[in-house]
């Protein structure tokens, strides 16, 4: 038997190195035309620089791609379009400002010269060929991020794409989001377009993609492996690597790669205890970081961690804000360990035992110009008065030592935050979020970003908390992890709970809960 | 009604060059606080290069190769060197304002004002009082538009915001947002020459150290003001030269009874007050956000 068709795609000995890190490894594959490629690896894998280099936009330090047999240009995303590559961002580039059909006329070719009707005239029939719901009309920035999504798959289809690569699409998306996602990728696979797309969870691996390729730490591991008939424990081996698998919970690894559906049926928490965190019908004003609370009740225990599931956007934000005095509570009232802090301010609020791991860990969480030491001693220094003398020497070797117990991996006290790895940085924060006097803690997505191992150290942590009596409220956008760990999920929707779970949990429903389709 | 119209063609010109100069570079993503200092030194060229070339036009190109020069040292700052562009671009302004009082003391040997013999053309008696204007106030309006029309209504403008907005989602088409900013800040140069050259051979055929006296600066409100739109910006621009023009006849009119530098104040008043009422009327300045870092991934 003969082959038919030219692989789409190949690459051998690809390495890539950002300073000293080494982000790919001689990566080496072949790629076949007119299929659904799935790469898979953890955060760190190299995946979205494997991405990247194929759409261009970095440019390998050794190597060779070839796309349908034409050696292509490293680095020169030019090149690479012309050669008929388009690349999808995780987080969409697309100028916020811009109208639906001038995010579609910029990259595009031809119409130099424009008015606004005939962009639209343009542009719309695109859309509706792709069934993207939009008005070409609409600013980027007021759509919703399936929308959003759908508007970056057609800008990278406006011209004529052989390959299309979609970097951890699902990563921003509902469970439904997804379905429809796929749906839109199938669609595409008829049209002949070959696709790629990143993925870390092996649930969605196996629902979409006809290979497998698993990336980890830079390495190809394997691939590209047919998907009927592969095992999903196997798959998840290979994702993880057997050295950190053999120390990992079954129910963690599963968490990790997406490979079950897992839901734990233990409850730590003392339903007779008093609530550490106590909500009542709270409301705040929208803001642009996100839609107003509204009327948000909830309690929680002491040894209980309480999970928030939604979609991105959907309060989250707001919620963490409304508990740390960010914003001002309209109505309701907020009580922490029994106390009434409704209006209290926040310095009040953390000698109460509230404690954050806050959204942006570089922006809100660590100064990542200042110091270990001084970075670790902040939540210290704003409880004693203003004109106390402070020793610094102390505060190191303080600092010292608790950065020990944290397994924080770092040469100096006195180095910048900013020279730590993600995982590094997530630990300092933690050291100084978790400590004895922590009553409520709330970790707004504590593992975004890290690596397995970073990501289960996370883990233990908050249910080492939850066991020394810390009430947890944990927001994240992965809902695998949120079933895992979570002793109650609520999920949030236009800055309201829509719906509450308890063990054991069907994913299914929290994801129709997420889009306001609970039955 | 006539004199004041002239009065307000007269100091609004240069005022909406400069403003049209902010625009170009704050669509590219650079918030350009070096305007004053390039339109001072493309007034002062204009002015020596009459004297120096005795040619209105080899003085235009001498100052609009001046301005380019300028633009291309604050564009590597700020892309190549990685400065922080707000402070490099009161670099920038120091640097004009410095650079051409030296300029004028090295080859006159004297800090007074250098007057010119003749200045830019001017329209011509078929336009009655009118006619006393220089050609760049002419062509003013065509240039108002003809940047909207660059900016809004072709792939190019679109190209330039979006490497000013989103500097990487220009990268993964295929732009070089490096470079768009390199073409903005030399169109702006170019405005900025021009800008100078009206205020100090348009209607006056003078420099005078320190002439420009806060122009930039009110054109770089302006780019504010009117949200980055071309036509909103220069739009903004004529209304801080009528609010000027206003003041000028209130000192007139009311002699010593008001103080005379309160009615000096009136333009940067109406600034601060324009600006306040625009991102107040807007919700919020959207054009501030991220201001003055250069977005990337």
């Amino acid at each position: 038997m003969t082959k038919v068709s030219l692989p789409i795609f190949e690459c051998r000995d690809v390495t890539v190195r950002y300073g000293h890190i080494l982000a790919l490894s001689n990566v080496g594959a072949v790629f076949e035309r007119g299929v659904i490629h799935a790469v898979v690896g953890q955060n760190g894998a190299g995946k979205t620089t494997f991405a990247r280099v194929l759409a261009g936009l970095v440019r390998p330090a050794s190597g060779q791609i070839k796309i349908d047999g034409r050696p292509l240009a490293g680095g020169n995303v030019k090149d690479a379009r012309r050669s008929g590559v388009e690349l999808v961002h995780q987080s969409f580039a697309l100028p916020p400002s811009f109208t639906v059909a001038e995010a579609m006329q910029f990259g595009a070719q031809g119409g130099r010269f424009f008015t606004k009707a005939n962009l639209e005239k343009r542009w719309q029939p695109h859309l509706d060929a792709l069934d993207v719901k939009v008005s070409a009309r609409q600013r980027i920035r007021d759509l919703p991020v399936e929308t959003q999504q759908g508007v970056e798959i057609a800008r990278a289809l406006v011209s004529d794409a052989k390959l299309l690569i979609l970097d951890e699409p699902t990563a921003v998306l509902a469970p439904e989001g997804v379905e429809k996602l796929f749906d839109r990728v199938r669609r595409l696979k008829e049209r002949g377009v070959t696709v790629i797309l990143i993925l870390h969870k092996i649930r969605e691996v196996l629902a979409i993609a006809d290979t497998v390729t698993v990336l980890r730490g830079g390495k190809l591991v394997d691939g590209p492996l047919p998907c009927n008939g592969i095992d999903a424990n196997r798959l998840a081996e290979l994702i993880i690597g057997p050295a950190v698998a053999r120390n990992l919970k079954p129910e963690d690894k599963a968490a990790l790669t997406g490979a079950a559906v897992i839901s734990h049926a233990e409850q730590h928490a003392d339903i007779h205890a008093a609530p550490v965190l106590k909500m009542r019908a709270v409301s705040t004003r929208a803001d642009p970081e996100g839609p107003a609370l509204d009327g948000i009740t909830l309690d929680i225990r002491p040894g209980e961690i309480i999970g928030v599931a939604g979609v991105e956007g959907n309060g989250q934000k707001t919620l963490v804000r409304a508990i740390s005095a960010l914003t001002d509570v309209v109505n309701g009232e907020i009580s922490i360990d029994g106390t009434n802090v409704t209006r209290a301010p926040l310095a009040a609020r953390r000698a109460s035992g509230l404690r954050i791991i806050p959204f942006e860990r570089n922006v809100e969480g660590l100064s990542m110009t200042s110091s270990l030491w001084e970075n670790w001693s902040a939540r210290n220094l704003l409880q004693i008065p203003l004109l106390s003398t402070i020793s610094p020497s102390a505060i190191r070797r303080q600092c010292d030592t608790a950065l020990k117990q944290w397994d924080v991996r770092y040469s100096d006290v006195s180095q910048r935050a900013g020279s730590l790895s993600g995982g590094n940085a997530q630990k300092v924060i933690l050291s100084r979020e978790m400590d004895e006097d922590a009553r409520l803690i709330l970790a707004a997505q504590p593992t975004r970003g890290l690596d397995i191992c970073a990501t289960s150290f996370v883990w233990e942590s908050m249910r080492n908390a939850r066991a020394r009596g810390c009430g947890l409220l944990f927001i994240s956008s992965d809902l695998d992890e949120i079933l895992d760990i979570s002793d109650r999920i609520i999920v949030m929707l236009s800055g309201r709970i829509v719906a509450e779970f308890r063990p054991p949990y069907d994913l299914a429903a929290v994801g129709a809960a997420m889009t306001g389709m609970l039955r | 009604m006539e004199d004041f119209v002239i009065a307000i063609l007269r100091s609004g010109t240069p005022l909406i060059y400069v403003t049209l100069a902010g625009v170009i570079a704050q669509r590219a993503g650079i918030w350009h606080l070096g305007l004053e200092g390039l339109m001072i030194a493309g007034a002062c060229a204009t002015v020596l290069g009459i004297v120096l070339m005795q040619s209105i036009w080899l003085a235009l190109l001498g100052a609009i190769m001046v301005c380019v020069l300028g633009s291309i040292l604050f564009w590597f700052v700020v892309e190549k060197l990685k400065a922080n562009q707000i402070i490099a671009g009161l670099g920038l302004t120091g640097l004009g304002l410095g650079g051409t009082a030296l300029a004028v003391q090295s080859i006159f040997g004297t800090q007074a004002a250098v007057s010119a013999p003749f200045g830019l053309p001017r329209i011509g008696s078929a336009f009655g009082s009118f006619g006393s204007l220089s050609i760049l106030v002419l062509i003013m309006p065509i240039i108002v538009l003809a940047m909207w029309f660059m900016l809004r209504r072709t792939r190019f403008g679109l190209r330039l915001a979006a490497a000013g907005e989103h500097p990487f989602a220009a990268r993964s088409v295929g732009i070089n947002p490096a470079l768009m900013r390199l073409v903005a800040l030399i169109i702006s140069g170019v405005l900025c020459a021009l800008a100078g050259a009206e205020l100090a051979a348009g209607s006056l055929q003078i420099f005078a150290q320190n002439m420009t006296a806060g122009r930039g600066f009110m054109g770089f409100a302006a780019v504010i003001f009117g949200a980055g739109h071309p036509i909103g910006a220069a739009l903004a621009a004529l209304f801080f030269a009528i609010v000027g023009a206003l003041g000028i006849r209130a000192q007139l009119t009311f002699g010593d009874r008001v103080p005379h530098d309160l009615l000096l104040a009136l333009p940067y008043l109406a600034t601060v007050l324009g600006i306040w009422l625009s991102t107040h009327l807007r919700g919020g300045t959207k054009a501030a956000s991220g201001f003055g870092e250069l977005r990337d991934q």
